[in-house]
């Protein structure tokens, strides 16, 4: 499947443009940030400090009002005593409303992220891929009756779609032991990570159709092979003839897909958590959502911190698809939507 | 060969065919309309023989190929007709099913289930293609093709055409672990081994070393013997091979050949050998059919179709290959072209009639298969097979164009 030629082609497209290598270091370094983040993060994410609340990020200060009432000669005078707040080397992107740190807190966002990413993709391959190969390969009516189903769900908008999933399943998490602090490793760090499993399920679900469609191009032009009727003519089976002849070759798209996909996942996590619908409290879109009352007031950051991480993590993960895409294969063009 | 096993005493099947077709047709269901792509098509193929069926391309020689091992893709499908096959123990199993027709020990596949000819492909039918390039899977190494159809057909063998037999080990999740690990094989080690030494066998150097390649680093001689290693898997009692030389160039044809020819002499087995090749007819076939648009117009032995041939069609293929004895005479063509084979506008005449040089007003009217001198298999569909051209009687030569320009200015 992977053959000297693809390998070649990657190294090529990789020396050629700093694209590649700029999205790469990004999605390293997203991975190495999730993968160890008790490691990582300088604090507990979930622990409060009521004394330190809304530190401002390194090179930021933050001006405070003091505005206290006295008596002075029977009447009531007010005072307004301007104190002046600075970064916190310990606290490098400060704090939020309730004085929990936010760069470990967009470090331990970055698990939630890719760990839905990755898993919804998975879902949406295991799903999609299976049925669009099959239309794509039996044709007629099989074909034109998953394929009604595909447009039928595409019809839906996926936020939408995703809303009223978990409006109906509930929002069911579930526990993952973190490892290092099992291990010992890291003490004083959150013992479990909550992984959003419906919505895990739903993006899934909604982003199904984007791999059906490719795998039954795919499947389409690849059982018109020749190679495909002698298989055909030998007495293979058609679900061997699925598995041997046409997934392999219709392989390279839908790794594309998958890469841009776990991006547009990545998104789709980030709105449903804004929204409130995640379930789990560690999350860039939670943090936006819980920052974007503190951006009038001045504390922009409790918004920005976790939005930039969500931006880079998604170009990242958008220019490693456009590389895999420019190498494996020149002819396709990028699909899939958020 | 006794009169019995002619064509003529339409009893279904001979003792001797081990494969009787009789009246097949194919039709493709297109948007411009119905194509009549085999029309009743009837031929025997015997043991231990091989049979070439020649024509000029269009004239349905593959559809027939692919209609006898039920291959045929939408939107063709075969309406009707007989495909009657010897098996003992398969006619044995049937013999008291009222759905399936069985004769003697010829099962007839187009009563049976798809499951039951599928069952067939492989162990009794198997076919190489014109193209050994296309016919590969370039993501496989050739010895894991060749050894997965052995696969197929030992676990066929370990329960006779059971489906299950075949999928077993191969179900969806395996062929996900299959794609993700793909050291871990469908494919045992002794199909391994005999998929190396059926590569020997067809005369491929270091058969160890190639089988580990991939297609793209075979010629294209190669491949086409790594292909038909690859449909003597299965040891088929019947090989289709279509135009199996078509793509090579004349020194690995006559290769090529030479090989298909002792295997065929070596294992017993029948070959159905499609060309367009009149050179490869003469080399190879011991009994030949030429087909026209989608019909056989003469059957008969080797020297039936080249010393005696009958129909004017056979002539006009005949004289349009040069001689290298006597390069004096030009070479004659065929004027004009295959027809289109759409249903409406076929009618009922010999098709041949619009570009025979010999068509009478006879010719108007379909022609039936009659005997023609030689051996007793010669016949052909044509009435000069009992008559003299008689050129008082020919058909203007206009005849067929003042159709076609009534044709036109009908749209």
């Amino acid at each position: 499947m992977i053959s000297p030629r693809v390998i070649r082609n990657l190294k090529k497209q990789f020396r050629s443009s700093l694209l590649p290598k700029v999205g790469l270091l990004l999605v390293i370094g997203v991975i190495i940030v999730a993968v160890f983040a008790p490691l990582v993060a300088p604090h507990n994410p979930t622990t409060q400090n009521l004394d330190r609340t809304e530190l401002p990020p390194l090179g930021f200060t933050k001006t405070v009002n003091d505005t206290s009432a006295q008596m002075v000669d029977g009447e009531v005078e007010t005072v307004t005593e301007v104190t002046t707040v600075n970064a916190t080397l310990s606290y490098p992107l400060g704090t939020d409303g309730l004085g929990r740190d936010m760069l470990s807190r967009v470090i331990y966002g970055a698990r939630t992220s890719l760990l839905v990413g990755v898993l919804g993709t998975t879902l949406a391959v295991l799903v999609g891929v299976p049925v669009g190969l099959i239309a794509g390969y039996s044709g007629e009516t099989v074909d034109d009756v998953l394929m009604r189903l595909a447009d039928v769900s595409l019809a839906f908008p996926s936020l939408v779609l995703a809303v009223a999933l978990i409006g109906l399943w509930g929002r069911a998490t579930v526990s993952i032991p973190d490892p290092f602090v099992a291990a010992g490793v890291a003490s004083g760090m959150p013992p479990s990570t909550t992984l959003p499993i419906t919505v895990v399920i739903v993006v899934g679900l909604v982003n199904w159709v984007w791999f059906a469609r490719v795998a039954r191009g795919e499947a389409l032009s690849l059982r018109k092979q020749e190679y495909v009727k002698a298989a055909r003519a030998l007495g293979a089976s058609d679900i061997r003839i699925i598995g041997r002849h046409v997934l392999p070759n219709a392989m390279t798209p839908i790794i594309v897909l998958g890469t841009v996909q776990i991006a547009a996942i990545i998104l789709l996590e980030s709105a449903l958590s804004f929204l409130g619908f995640s379930g789990t409290t560690l999350s860039w879109g939670f943090d936006i959502s819980q920052g974007q009352d503190y951006v009038s007031s001045g504390q922009w950051w409790i918004a920005t911190m976790p939005g930039i991480a969500i931006m880079l993590s998604v170009i990242g993960i958008n220019l490693v698809g456009d590389w895999l895409r420019d190498a494996l294969d020149p002819d396709i063009e990028g699909e899939g939507g958020t | 060969m006794s009169r019995e096993t002619g064509i003529q005493s339409r009893s279904p099947t001979s003792a001797e065919a081990l494969l009787s077709v009789r009246d097949l047709s194919t039709r493709f269901f297109t948007e411009e309309g119905q194509i009549n792509a085999v029309e009743s098509l009837s031929f025997d193929v015997r043991n231990n023989e091989i049979l070439g069926i020649v024509g000029e391309s269009g004239s349905g020689k593959s559809v027939t190929a692919l209609s006898l091992i039920d291959l045929v893709e939408s939107p063709g499908r075969v309406t009707a007709g007989e495909v009657w096959y010897r098996d003992a123990d398969l006619a044995e199993e049937y013999r008291d099913d009222d759905s399936v027709a069985v004769d003697r020990d010829h099962v007839d596949l187009r009563t049976v289930s798809d499951r039951v000819r599928r069952g067939l492909r492989g162990p009794s039918f198997s076919m190489i293609f014109q193209d050994p390039m296309s016919s590969f899977n370039p993501s496989l190494t050739v010895g894991e093709q060749i050894a997965e159809a052995v696969e197929v057909q030992r676990r066929a063998s370990a329960t006779p055409r059971s489906t299950r037999a075949r999928t077993q080990g191969y179900g969806f999740g395996r062929f996900i672990v299959d794609t993700l690990v793909p050291s871990r094989g469908y494919v045992t080690t002794p199909s391994k081994e005999r998929a190396v030494e059926l590569l020997e066998q067809v005369g491929i150097p270091d058969p160890t070393e190639r089988a580990e390649e991939y297609p793209n680093q075979f010629s294209g001689g190669m491949l086409q013997r790594a292909m038909i290693a690859q449909a003597l898997a299965g040891e088929p009692d019947l090989l289709i091979a279509d135009e199996p030389t078509t793509a090579l160039d004349v020194t690995i044809q006559a290769q090529i050949l030479n090989l298909l020819r002792d295997i065929q002499t070596e294992r017993g087995m029948s070959v159905i050998l499609i060309t367009h090749d009149l050179g490869v007819i003469a080399r190879m076939c011991d009994r030949v059919c030429v087909m026209y648009a989608g019909e056989v117009v003469e059957r008969g032995s080797l020297d039936d179709i080249f010393e005696r041939p009958t129909h004017p069609y056979t002539q006009g293929l005949l004289g349009s290959i040069p001689d290298v004895q006597d390069p004096q005479p030009r070479l004659q063509p065929i004027e004009g072209n295959v027809p289109g084979l759409l249903d409406e506008e076929m009618g009922n005449r010999c098709y041949f009639a619009d570009r025979c040089p010999k068509a009478m007003d006879v010719c108007l009217e379909t022609p039936p298969e009659r005997d023609a001198r030689g051996s007793s298999d010669h016949a052909a569909k044509c009435v000069l097979t009992d008559r003299e051209y008689a050129p008082a009687e020919a058909l203007p030569e206009t005849h067929f164009e003042a159709a076609e320009t009534r044709g036109e200015t009908d749209e």
